[in-house]
């Protein structure tokens, strides 16, 4: 079994496949952005992109990625710049204790990959499922909000 | 001699002993220790190298972004440039410094942290480059660092920002030592109140699990009453498989009291059976019928960081290292050698990932450092959500009753009495007999905090008794504040009700702080207070106001405007907050601050609740225990009134004033005065 991990073919070694995505990640390859906060799918925090679908790496199984695309958050930035997502997080300050933004930034970017103009309605969609216990929500939006009007 | 040994060899009597294995776990509870930061201490924080300045935090890093502010101090005060300081978190191995609790990094800290860097300064100035220095204290008003100027006053890129951005470990889930294993101990479904161990387990299935390790029975110290058994595996997904097949059953004894919380706690149940002992106020209100009677309840509540708490132990030879996400690491760093004797303890203090108060007890730390000693390799251990919820300490419930007369436009007899559990003596560290003591003499500070209303309100009497419940409660964002601050500021807007005034002016009347009056009469200009919303689109609109100080320092306060379906959905559609925290050295940062504690008030009105069935915490995940959702949490102005003070606290701030400023947008939508939180629908559908 193998995968796509960050643009680079990985394999799935046999005693890792009926693990999560996510203790995939974060054991064996030392992917540590995803972080662990519920283990069921329910904050978020975990969040990575499987073949352009925001994905809960918690309660996916590492061999459903065979043959699959796997985007972490450490391979959103180029060599000299961040992703425009990630940029505007630090330009806005959004990150508290920041334990949750890994997952709210892949979230965010699955969604403006797949809608350039998003509506209110389906940012809500996309963000709702994203814990953040600091109260970072209204600043979340305001990024999203000023990469969406960047972009017209 | 080890203090265990010690214990041992006196037993009995107060020195009551748990045998846990082949060790014994002292239960005489380690005292944190809690020294006031000055500037003899403050060198140790600082230090200069290669051209280069290191900045070792004397706090803990959990969102508020203090690495941030006191780089801005320590930049501004040496006159160093923002890249030449590099900012590194604190092990034990530093002079102790006090846990980061209580919103004080920046009262406390500031100042001492500047005079360090001043002498740092001199001394560099002066052609030194090595050696020790000694700081000369000046005086306040001749340190850069406490005026607006160079850093101070801005909002730089957070420290650590870059990192989060990109996914760098930073947490101390992401700690990975060389063969480290991940760990686990698992503890009896019930109240951590009663007396409970594992009794017999199938460790012939377990070890059939791939990446099975070991179980390790001398797990360390129980959580309250409850003795764990511990596992460890290879990967930490196989944790959950290896606890199922275990199947463990427990010995369980002990009935923990007051099981029935509601009922413990009924603030009616307890005026009925006489006063309550804890007076804040005291006040005699004079007999007769009041105009304003109002019950409200709070709820046990978690703190629900997205971080489950997590740490990563390893011994070499006799010593351990311990990296944590702890609010207080040289406490922890106690705790773990009281239990362990060992030749020495290093606690490493990581970012933290969420604290709100519920990270300062010893938790993870001594099952990671049990489990690795047990099995002579690095051992993370990281609590799933459920544990988070049944073995964590949590916000206590309160029943509140609330008091007052009008007359004329004023108040003049207040009564208010409360019933909670405890906060500062909390059950997770206080043994019963240490309770009763400080229950007889001292009752519980944290319980009382915020409970004196800054209104001058005639006759006014608080009081409040705390009892120690099945669940173990403690430190939550606020304390008793936030709570508190709920039930003053809705009785305060019955009370202008009932004087048919507006509940701005109401307030502006009873009160003589001029700062608290400054910031409710911002906020009530920047939310256009005079013109609120009203029905509109079928939906009952509504707009409320409250006002509060914490810790007699900070003040804010806060307008919130709510809609209200038929069917008592409720939104929050705007808030608007007021807040003075004296002089703010990062603006941006004392808005998020702001922003959070709004969220948080959310939170107390919506959500914020952990079922409970007879004693023990039903909740497993945050289907059970919700915390509000991106689109729960509304957009916010937050205004910044700088007094001319040195900085004060913002951490809990707000959260005195948000929850209230809501529940009365509610009533003033719907008429409903809400007497249990947190709202249920229901509760507004016509």
């Amino acid at each position: 079994m193998s995968f796509t991990l960050n643009g680079q073919t990985h394999d799935i070694p046999d005693d890792w496949r009926e693990e999560t995505l996510l203790v995939l990640l974060r054991e064996h390859f030392n992917l540590v952005g995803a972080k662990f906060g519920c283990g069921v799918g329910l904050c978020g925090a975990c969040t990575v992109i499987v073949d352009g679908v925001a994905t809960r790496s918690c309660i996916t199984l590492a061999r459903d990625v065979d043959g699959g695309t796997v985007r972490t958050v450490e391979g959103l930035a180029g060599e000299d710049d961040l992703h425009p997502v990630q940029q505007a997080w630090l330009d806005l300050s959004v990150p508290q204790c920041g334990f949750c933004q890994a997952g709210q930034i892949m979230s965010a970017v699955a969604l403006l990959e797949n809608r350039s103009r998003p509506s209110e309605a389906e940012i809500e969609e996309a963000m709702d499922g994203n814990l953040c216990r600091c109260g970072t929500y209204p600043r979340i939006r305001a990024a999203i909000a000023r990469l969406v009007e960047a972009s017209i | 001699m080890k203090r265990r040994t010690f214990l041992a060899g006196v037993g009995g009597g107060i020195f009551a002993l748990i045998g846990a294995g082949t060790l014994v776990y002292s239960q005489i509870p380690v005292i944190p220790k809690r020294p006031e930061p000055d500037a003899k201490t403050a060198i140790g924080w600082i230090s200069f190298n290669n051209n280069r300045f290191s900045l070792t935090l004397p706090r803990v890093e959990m969102g508020q972004n203090i690495a941030t502010g006191l780089k801005q101090i320590a930049c501004t005060e040496l006159g160093a440039d923002w890249d030449r300081v590099d900012v590194a978190f604190h092990d034990t191995g530093m002079d102790r410094v006090k846990a980061t609790v209580g919103s004080e990094s920046m009262m406390l800290f500031a100042e001492p942290l500047a005079q360090a860097c001043a002498s740092l300064r001199d001394a560099l100035e002066a052609g030194r480059d090595s050696g020790e220095i000694a700081v000369t204290p000046r005086p306040g008003s001749e340190l850069r660092a406490m005026k607006k100027c160079g850093y101070i006053g801005r909002s730089p890129e957070i420290v650590q920002g870059q990192d989060i951005v990109t996914g760098r470990p930073l947490y101390a889930g992401d700690v990975m030592r060389s063969g480290q294993l991940f760990g686990r101990v698992l503890r009896a479904p019930e109240s951590v109140e009663r007396s409970t161990r594992p009794l017999s387990w199938n460790a012939d299935d377990a070890r059939t699990v791939p990446g099975f390790v070991a179980i390790v029975e001398d797990c360390g110290p129980a959580i309250g009453k409850a003795q764990g058994l511990g596992i460890v595996a290879e990967r930490s997904g196989a944790l959950d498989a290896i606890a199922e097949a275990l199947a463990v059953s427990w010995d369980v004894t002990g009935t923990p009291e007051n099981v029935d919380i509601q009922e413990t706690i009924d603030i009616d149940a307890n005026l009925a059976a006489g006063g309550l002992p804890h007076s804040v106020l005291d006040g005699v209100p004079e007999d007769g019928k009041y105009d304003v009677d109002q019950r409200l309840d709070v709820p046990l509540a978690a703190h629900s960081p997205i971080e489950p708490r997590v740490a990563v132990a390893e011994w070499q030879g006799g010593a351990l290292t311990v990296w944590s996400g702890t609010q207080d690491a040289f406490y922890v760093r106690d705790v773990l050698l009281d239990a362990f004797g060992a030749d020495g303890v290093t606690l490493q203090s990581m970012r933290v990932g969420g604290g709100f108060g519920g990270k300062v007890s010893a938790t993870v730390e001594l099952e990671a450092a049990a489990l690795a000693r047990g099995v002579g390799a690095p051992v993370k251990v990281q609590w799933t959500r459920a544990q988070e919820f049944t073995l964590g300490y949590h916000r206590p419930p309160a029943s509140h009753r609330v008091r007052a007369r009008v007359f004329d436009g004023k108040v003049t007899d207040w009564d208010h009495g409360q019933v909670s559990s405890h906060i500062f003596f909390t059950s997770a560290v206080a043994p019963k007999w240490m309770q009763r003591a400080t229950d007889a003499l001292i009752g519980d500070d944290g319980v009382a905090r915020g409970m004196v209303p800054p209104y001058a309100l005639g006759r006014a009497r608080a009081a409040y008794d705390v009892k120690r419940l099945a669940v173990h409660t403690a430190a939550w964002r606020g304390l008793g504040a936030g709570p508190n601050g709920l039930a003053i500021e809705c009785a305060m807007d019955e009370a202008a009700r009932v004087a048919n005034e507006d509940p701005l002016e109401f307030r502006l009347k009873h009160i003589d702080d001029r700062l608290l009056r400054a910031v409710l009469q911002r906020v009530a200009e920047i939310s256009d207070w005079e013109h609120p919303p009203c029905y509109e689109d079928g939906l009952r609109k509504g707009r409320g106001i409250a006002c509060g100080i914490y810790k007699g320092t900070s003040y804010a306060a806060v307008v919130a405007d709510v809609a209200v379906e038929d069917n008592g959905a409720t939104k929050v559609e705007k808030l608007w907050c007021a807040h003075d925290c004296g002089m703010v050295v990062n603006p941006d940062q004392v808005r998020a601050q702001c922003e959070g504690n709004l969220a948080w008030s959310i939170g107390m009105i919506f959500t914020d609740n952990l079922p409970t069935d007879k004693g023990v915490v039903m909740a497993q995940t945050f289907i059970d225990a919700p915390i509000p959702r991106n689109s729960d949490v509304p957009d916010m102005v937050i205004e910044l009134v700088e007094s001319a003070r040195a900085p004060q606290g913002a951490g809990e701030t707000a959260i005195v004033a948000g929850p209230a400023a809501i529940a009365n947008a509610i009533r003033a939508a719907t008429g409903v005065r809400i007497e249990q939180f947190p709202l249920k629908q229901g509760d507004l559908a016509v």
